[in-house]
């Protein structure tokens, strides 16, 4: 592994060990509910459904079927809480690939190694690529093994489709983040812009069935790609996941090609 | 041979602020170049320029014989940042591991040997550094991998006396070694022991080099010479670079501009008794070019 890999690995580590207990301690808590609801299907689709006025529950998804094991898992983890606190994690790490460096004034010395700015930003890139496979992989490993435990009935190829889905949403949003960061060094910025890009693009997709705006708008959500095939009924969406990897390899390259245009630490 | 350095109109423009503007200089193989100047004076612009961290506004650089947005000459150099930023959990010896790493290795025991002569503790995280260590650690990975080109932004700040000289030693074992260093510092007393010649910015314009040899014959000296018996003023008015002329009795005072050659000759007709010659004042021409306008400096390599 190339050393600027393994240093900004090295750098994220202890990080990435608080967001990935976080974020499996989320969804196992969340699914250890499901043989609460089965046990009480009515009740907790009765619950489900007066809980939430109307639009809150489209916001959330719907809350279809959360007693079978495929809505459950949906509605309780794939669809809102999980997706967006992988993303805010995403977010964080992908500041500190250059934006968190450059405001701090420790990315200069890195920058005069004998490193290809270029060669930089795709290191740091792949780090963070790595990193979040790292959550990724983990807690998938979690919501396979729990999911099994506590019965949900969800094969274990449906988990993964879902899981990967996943994994490139995040890496979309933190690949936003690292391409403000590395075309402005802002990491505020960073942070607002691919933030109010996840929210926005939630909110269109949710609404998307019954507005027609967003319906048109949908096309740039990357919510819809991940969601729209429902990869844990019908495994792969495998154009959807190329659309959400296309939409990444874009952004990069616009990192890589503005952070080598600009000055550093002005 | 080819310069190391050879700037031609080199400008720097953050927004309408001026950091540096038509910077002209050579730097040759082998020297220490002092580059001297007032807080804000473009410093710190000009070295940034030099490794690419930042673009210039117009004008050509290069360093090492190349562009300096060519990668593989930063591998030569060896820097420290004027504001050196050093943070985390990770340990100062890991760190420099890293770089040294990312550099293409250094020789054994090497960190290790600097770190002793600096009296730098590596064990510690980089966040709990002190200022001065922070310093020592940027000095070590800038020396470390012996490069044949030093860039050192304010290399002393932060230092104590005893380490400071540590630190010139070590500048001069570079020069005996034949690499170049290019050294910032606002006070000439810092570099003027070291360096071959000194380059002086003020506001963004680089209004004179000098070599320091040069400089030293031209420096302003007080010389006090006293006589076996009381001697006429009149011997020694009007002598070429005689200055503030005072004679009491049997004793003269004055200062002297340059050689002493004049004064001394004068003085030989009478009985010379004692006499005292304080270091020249460099710092003294050198604050004329900090607070005027020096626009008819020599300038230029
Ligand atoms: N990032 C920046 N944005 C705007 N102006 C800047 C920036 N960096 C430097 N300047 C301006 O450029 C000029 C030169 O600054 P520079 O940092 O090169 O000075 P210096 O000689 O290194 O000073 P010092 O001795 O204080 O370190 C100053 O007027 C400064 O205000
Ligand atoms: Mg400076």
């Amino acid at each position: 592994m190339p050393l600027l890999v393994r240093k900004t690995l090295r750098d994220y580590r202890r990080a990435l060990i608080g967001w990935t207990i976080g974020i499996c301690l989320f969804s196992g808590m969340y699914t250890s509910f499901f043989p609460q609801m089965r046990e009480n299907p009515d009740f907790y689709s009765q619950a489900a459904l007066a809980k939430y006025p109307d639009g809150v529950r489209k916001l959330m998804g719907g809350l279809e079927n959360i007693t079978s094991g495929t809505g459950f898992l949906q509605a309780v983890v794939y669809q809102l809480f999980v997706p967006l606190l992988f993303t805010m994690c995403a977010v964080v790490l992908a500041n500190r690939a250059l934006a968190a460096p450059e405001e701090s004034g420790t990315l200069e010395l890195t920058l005069t190694l004998p490193v290809d700015r270029k060669r930089l930003v795709l290191e740091r890139f792949a780090g963070l690529a790595v990193a979040l496979l790292v959550v990724a992989v983990v807690s998938l490993a979690v919501l396979a093994i729990l999911g099994s435990a506590v019965g949900l009935d969800v094969s274990f190829d449906r988990i993964l489709a879902a899981h990967t889905g996943l994994y490139l949403l995040v890496l979309l949003f933190g690949t936003l983040a690292l391409a403000v960061g590395a075309a402005t060094g802002k990491k505020a910025l960073a942070m607002s812009v691919a933030g109010a890009y996840a929210v926005v693009g939630y909110v269109v997709n949710a609404l998307s069935a019954d507005v027609e705006v967003m319906k048109w708008l949908n096309v740039f959500s990357p919510f819809h790609y991940y969601s729209e095939g429902n990869p844990l009924v019908n495994g792969f969406p495998i154009g959807d996941y190329l659309v959400l990897l296309a939409a990444t390899a874009v952004l990069t390259l616009t990192a890589v090609l503005s952070f080598d245009r600009r000055d550093v630490g002005v | 041979m080819t310069a190391v350095v050879e700037t031609e109109g080199l400008t720097k423009f953050y927004g309408k602020r001026r950091g540096l503007e038509d910077l002209t200089l050579e730097i040759h193989p082998g020297e220490v170049f002092g580059y001297l100047g007032p807080n804000g004076a473009g410093k710190t612009t000009t070295i940034r320029l030099l490794l690419d961290v930042i673009r210039p506004t117009r004008g050509l650089a290069r360093v090492l014989g190349a562009d300096p947005r060519d990668a593989a000459i930063r591998g030569r150099i060896g820097y420290l940042p004027g504001e050196l930023a050093l943070e985390g959990r990770e340990k100062a010896s890991e760190y420099l591991e890293f770089l040294a790493g990312v550099r293409g290795g250094v020789a054994k025991g090497r960190i290790e040997a600097l770190a002793e002569r600096l009296e730098a503790d590596l064990s510690v995280r980089m966040g709990q550094l002190s200022k001065g260590n922070k310093q020592k650690v940027g000095l070590i990975q800038a020396f470390m991998h012996e490069p044949e080109f030093l860039i050192l932004d304010e290399p002393t700040s932060g230092l104590d006396p005893l380490v400071q000289q540590e630190f010139l030693a070590m500048v001069r074992e570079v020069r005996t070694a034949g690499r170049t260093v290019l050294m910032s510092s606002h006070v000439l007393a810092e570099v003027e022991h070291v360096s071959d010649r000194v380059g002086i910015v003020r506001r963004g314009r680089l209004v004179a080099v000098e070599d320091i040899a040069a400089l030293r014959e031209k420096a302003v000296r007080k010389v006090e010479l006293h006589f076996d018996a009381p001697v006429p003023e009149e011997a020694f008015r009007d002598l070429p670079g005689v200055r503030e002329l005072k004679v009491e009795g049997a004793s003269l005072r004055c200062t002297i501009d340059g050689r002493p050659d004049a004064l001394i000759k004068a003085a030989a007709r009478f009985t010379v008794v004692h006499m005292v010659s304080a270091e020249p004042d460099l710092e003294e021409i050198f604050l004329t070019y900090y607070s005027e306008d020096v626009h008819h400096a020599p300038v230029g390599a």
